[in-house]
């Protein structure tokens, strides 16, 4: 399958993005075998791959829960089953992507004997092939998560009130004691500044 | 086009989104602002701050979990009871202190503490922390205006209560009494308070052999104004059971052990040096719903009604008549 992302050309700034992402490859083999030696160590490829799990997982489930839920239920697995992953040129993404597929078509099932939806059958996953353009839009979106967390602290607090916790922006203005104008403002900024930095990483 | 504009016009496309569920945002009709409204669509999916650091401790207390407990539970590890947290029996000391990080310190170097999890705050102060002690655990916190400081009083059965008694002196305990043959219990039996407040009563049993489901590491030990009414306060809340009750002639609690699942805890009548200690205790139990109800009416007041907890626990808490917290939990798990 078409897993194996082109290596970064160029950039100082591409090298650290592939760093950051966990697609330095040789590094990341390195921490599969500690974590799989010692299971302590396994957080350091959660924080490599938290994002882009999560990012995998809401894009194909309806809510926040499930995609909570489910998110848990991918890590838990992986840090249960480690020793049954084996370094054959497949990256370790793609091995969490594949738990985290037949994760969501069991989820589907399970909702499904609660609440029987007989015309939206869940596809089996077994056959799990992500295109190479899904896996790009799986970065992308990944890599977007982490950058706000490194947004000026309102940027970010307006992000985080607007989009995860969805307060009306009149909500938000009272929050943070600023005009409804300002708040909007700094959805502006923000959105702008993450547009920006995607756009450098992307160089 | 002036900046405000923009403004006002991505925010309408942000509240289309968030308000319709539309899985896009209606073709927008310039570039500038489409580009950003592409951005404001993934962010619709942004994760939770609270859920990411919520799985990764969770993670880590199974990782460790799965590292060398065989080895430290020994003959006592409980069976694995399905609505408890892995690590964790039924009754858990929630000790809240300032300078929770010296007072790890202080578990790790007076009883063997093995710190199984800590998760920071932004200030890098302990958020929570779970430290291992023999076959238990003890939970730890740092204080906040919100959780002022609550020391506990807590028993400890210890292989070698001498060398462990001389360790929490070195540690900067004070003694009330080194351990001795002639405590009341029949164990042999002294008594320390730390810096942080809490006393240990640190024992080994003496003349008798615990049973098949063998000894709890840490027992709760709770010095009580009126302590016999807390025996059927915890009947009635917990299903807990009283396993031995030592009254004098006019019904004063000397010393009774309660059950709750697979853990006890201790009571008496407050007296002399040993007052009441009001403290937390994390208690998982089949259904945190039925337990808080029935907390409630037997004269507990509300600290937070049940919910699902971001850590994947159902997740009450009560305050009995005597001033205890009690955080009630099942563990959601897999």
């Amino acid at each position: 399958m078409a897993t194996r992302r082109p290596v970064r050309r160029g950039s100082a700034k591409g090298a650290d993005v592939s760093v950051r992402l966990g697609t330095g490859r040789n590094d990341e083999r390195w921490l599969v075998k500690a974590a799989q030696s010692d299971p302590a160590k396994f957080d350091a490829l959660y924080e490599l791959h938290f994002e882009r799990v999560y990012a995998f997982v809401a894009s194909r489930v309806r809510d926040r829960a499930t995609a909570e839920d489910v998110t848990s239920e991918v890590f838990h697995k992986a840090l249960a089953n480690l020793q049954g992953y084996e370094w054959r040129g497949v990256p370790f993404v793609a091995w969490l992507l594949r738990i985290a597929a037949n994760a969501i078509v069991d989820h589907a099932k399970r909702a499904a004997r609660e609440f029987p939806a007989p015309d939206d059958p869940p596809e089996p996953a077994a056959d799990l092939d992500l295109q190479a353009s899904e896996l790009r839009a799986i970065e992308h979106r990944a890599q977007l998560f982490r950058l706000v967390g490194r947004l000026p602290e309102v940027q970010k607090q307006v992000v985080y009130e607007r989009f995860v916790e969805q307060r009306s922006i009149r909500e938000i203005a009272e929050r943070l004691g600023k005009t409804e104008g300002a708040v909007k403002q700094l959805q502006l900024r923000a959105v702008q500044n993450l547009r920006a930095q995607m756009e450098s990483g992307r160089g | 086009m002036a900046k405000r504009s923009l403004a006002l016009q991505l925010d309408e496309v942000v509240q289309a989104m968030l308000v319709s569920l539309r899985p896009r945002p209606e073709k927008a009709p310039d570039h500038e602002l489409a580009s950003l409204a592409r951005v404001a669509e993934v962010l619709r999916d942004l994760p939770r701050e609270e859920f990411r650091a919520a799985l990764k401790s969770d993670l880590q207390r199974r990782a460790s979990m799965s590292e060398g407990t065989a080895a430290r539970t020994g003959e006592a590890k409980a069976k694995t009871v399905h609505y408890q947290r892995p690590g964790l029996t039924a009754i858990t000391p929630y000790i809240i202190v300032r300078g929770a990080a010296q007072f790890i310190e202080f578990l790790k170097s007076s009883f063997e503490g093995v710190e199984r999890m800590s998760v920071p705050t932004p200030d890098g102060k302990i958020m929570h922390a779970e430290v291992a002690i023999g076959n238990a655990a003890i939970e730890v916190s740092d204080g906040s205006e919100a959780y002022p400081n609550a020391p506990a009083a807590i028993h400890l059965y210890v292989d070698d209560p001498d060398a462990t008694y001389a360790r929490t002196l070195q540690a900067g305990a004070i003694s009330f009494y080194a351990p001795t043959d002639d405590h009341p219990s029949g164990d042999r039996w002294g008594a320390v308070k730390d810096a942080f407040g809490n006393h240990w009563y640190i024992a080994k049993p003496k003349g008798w052999t615990p049973g098949p489901e063998g000894l709890r590491s840490v027992q709760p030990y709770l010095h009580l104004r009126e302590a016999h009414k807390m025996i059927p306060f915890m009947e009635a809340a917990f299903e807990a059971e009283a396993m031995g009750v030592h009254k004098s002639p006019e019904g004063i609690v000397h010393h009774a052990t309660i059950r709750i699942g697979d853990a006890t805890l201790e009571i008496d009548e407050a007296h002399g040096e040993f007052q009441p200690m009001p403290c937390h205790l994390h208690v998982y139990v089949p259904d945190t719903d039925a337990v808080y109800a029935r907390a409630m009416e037997a004269g507990a007041t509300s600290i937070e009604a049940p919910r699902n907890a971001p850590y994947g626990d159902r997740a009450a808490g009560v305050k009995d008549p005597w001033g205890n917290s009690w955080f009630i939990a099942t563990y959601l798990g897999q």
